[in-house]
């Protein structure tokens, strides 16, 4: 698919010394996460501004195997349960700097219609910010978005119950791209 | 339920459980169907597992399922003052720190064994003189909800089987490897966690929920079953029961009592979920035609009458997720406490207006009517339109042997005991 977006990064130092606990392990998380949780790096996920429940729940299922992913794996293995609501706390009280990205119009209105027809506002909310376990979708990098909707359609991505895998089922490759460029690109 | 069957040898249920696993695989839901076409006009495509069935006009629902904290949640951090029990009752926080703790089974020295559902451990909980040790006794199964102990052994249902623990009880920093009693069961995507207790007749019954909202169940879905741990037998016990996560039987009649939830997106009070009891083997309790004894399903109903299916015994509200269940028997309560049910309700999500999230105590007689409801432990529910509208959700109910009684809470990971003084 051409990516018909114009799409450019910009580096979000800063917003890290927000925060007033920092908790250590934290130091090992923004390595690739972005400092505050503000990834810079398309396939890796901003942690700022997602819902404490939801980072809570995919450290835990990251430590007992059940979400499987090579990097993560190594050090979700060695959190305690107080370490990673510490870090919970603290990613989900940064303020999310999303990729800036420019999507045309008619884009815009397909993906919108996309994230009604699949459902999608209906468990992460209208704006698509996310709650209680439910991911913020709106300005997460797209690509990761788009190998999590690509998991989540082989059914390899965990998810509790199979609720999302059963839900992208019917998404074609041409929904799966749409979707995330739409999504990302949504403040 | 044409040609019943009476005994099925554990083979058999494997090859029915392949052949049901194959139907499903190859039909897809009403709702796939309908969104195959490539490339569609902006119709509604395929929805979620927990929106199979629900209807057009709902379709701006904003109503999503509610999941556990999977760290627990420490008590200190809780409301746990705002919990209410009837005058004389005293409830207080038992143990925390059992993530996600479910279903609850007391070991014949005392042992509190407390499983999960989305993690993968059960706990063992040992009271020290009144200080309470928790420990991880099994790891890494697959869903083990079920549990149950019987004369020194416990049983865990998981998703496809139930395995026997024998000897547990002592050899809990060494616990034996598991026995398997029954096999092959069927691997859904829907209601595939189970509920597991030891019958009167010493064979452990199981539910094997409908593999999904509203959808034709295959022969051993949508059941109570039961085997023999002994000669590893099943059958099935009653039909038509969408999901029953908790069981309990008569003290006196030895009747099953069996809580069930209702079908999701037919409203905010429609349909009710149930209490049923089953009088004898064989009975049909209407899933997926008819709900709440007197409402034919819109779709499944059709060519169908209420009449054919055994009604509840009490309705207890649309949504509500009535659990966990238990007769009391103790000597610890009121005498009219003797021989009625402490039911667990887990609370609603598939409501705008949420409610449940208690513990209530239902009346019945010994032929098997319903004489009272009344609520026995509240407090849990904060603001009903809020998301989440709780701060904790009731599970599973067990009764000591002292006649105090536990609950469960899988949201917090929190066990309370409540107990009563004259």
């Amino acid at each position: 698919m051409q990516i018909a977006a114009v799409l450019f990064f910009v580096p979000a130092a800063g917003y890290a010394a927000a925060a007033a606990a920092v908790p250590p392990q934290a130091a090992t998380c923004v390595a690739c996460h972005g400092a505050g949780g503000n990834s810079v790096n398309p396939v890796v996920p901003s942690l700022a501004g997602q819902p404490k429940q939801f980072i809570t729940t995919q450290l835990v299922m990251f430590r007992e195997g059940n979400r499987k992913n090579a990097e993560m794996a190594p050090f979700a293995a060695n959190l305690s349960n107080t370490d990673l609501n510490e870090l919970a706390a603290y990613f989900s009280a940064q303020p999310l700097v999303p990729p800036v990205r420019t999507l045309h119009a008619e884009k815009t209105d397909a993906g919108r219609l996309l994230t009604q027809q699949y459902f999608c506002v209906n468990c992460h909310g209208q704006t698509l910010r996310g709650q209680m376990h439910i991911p913020r979708l709106a300005g997460q990098q797209a690509e990761y978005l788009r190998v999590q909707l690509l998991g989540f359609k082989a059914a390899t991505r965990f998810d509790m119950d199979g609720q999302m895998s059963s839900a992208v089922q019917a998404l074609t490759p041409a929904d799966i791209d749409l979707l995330a460029d739409y999504i990302s690109a949504l403040r | 339920m044409s040609n019943p069957m009476n005994t099925v040898a554990r083979l058999l249920v494997a090859l029915i459980t392949l052949s049901a696993a194959a139907l499903y695989a190859q039909q897809p839901a009403p709702a796939e169907k309908a969104a195959a076409t490539p490339a569609a006009a902006p119709a509604p495509k395929e929805q979620p597992r927990w929106m199979q069935g629900r209807p057009a006009e709902m379709s701006n629902s904003t109503l999503a399922p509610i999941a556990p904290h999977l760290t627990g949640r420490p008590a200190s951090e809780l409301p746990i003052s705002k919990l209410k029990v009837p005058p004389g009752f005293k409830v207080e926080v038992w143990v925390d720190g059992l993530p996600e703790a479910r279903s609850m089974a007391l070991g014949d020295k005392g042992t509190v064994f407390v499983s999960n559902r989305n993690l993968k451990d059960i706990y063992a909980v040992v009271d020290r003189g009144g200080k309470r040790e928790v420990k991880k006794v099994l790891k890494g199964l697959d869903t083990p909800n079920g549990i149950a102990f019987h004369k020194g052994t416990l049983y865990v249902a998981e998703h496809t089987r139930i395995t026997r623990y024998d000897g547990i009880e002592d050899k809990l920093d060494s616990p034996p490897a598991p026995t398997v009693v029954i096999e092959g069961l069927p691997k859904q995507v829907g209601h595939f966690w189970k509920f597991l207790a030891m019958g009167p007749d010493g064979k452990l019954y199981f539910n094997i929920g409908a593999p999904g909202n509203i959808v034709m169940p295959g022969y051993i879905q949508g059941t109570i079953s039961r085997v023999d741990p002994k000669t590893r037998l099943m059958d099935n016990y009653a039909y038509g029961v969408r999901n029953s996560v908790g069981f309990d039987w008569h003290p006196k009649t030895k009747q099953l009592w069996f809580t069930e939830h209702g079908r999701d997106w037919m409203g905010d009070d429609m349909p009710s979920d149930e209490l049923n009891v089953a009088k004898s083997k064989g009975q049909h309790f209407g899933y997926p035609y008819c709900h709440q004894g007197d409402t034919l399903d819109p779709e499944f109903g059709k060519n169908r009458s209420c009449k054919e299916f055994t009604p509840p015994a009490l309705n207890l509200g649309a949504h509500i997720a009535p659990l966990g269940m238990r007769f009391y028997t103790g000597k610890m309560f009121p005498a009219e406490y003797q021989n009625s049910m402490l039911i667990a309700q887990h609370g609603s999500w598939n409501r705008t207006v949420k409610h449940g999230y208690n513990v209530i105590r239902v009346t019945v007689d010994d032929k098997g009517k319903v004489l009272k409801s009344t609520p026995f432990l509240e407090g849990f529910l904060e603001d009903p339109k809020a998301t989440p509208p709780t701060w904790g959700r009731p599970v599973d109910v067990l009764q000591l042997k002292d006649g105090s009684i536990l609950v469960s809470d899988d949201f917090n990971g929190i066990i309370y005991r409540v107990s009563y003084k004259k």
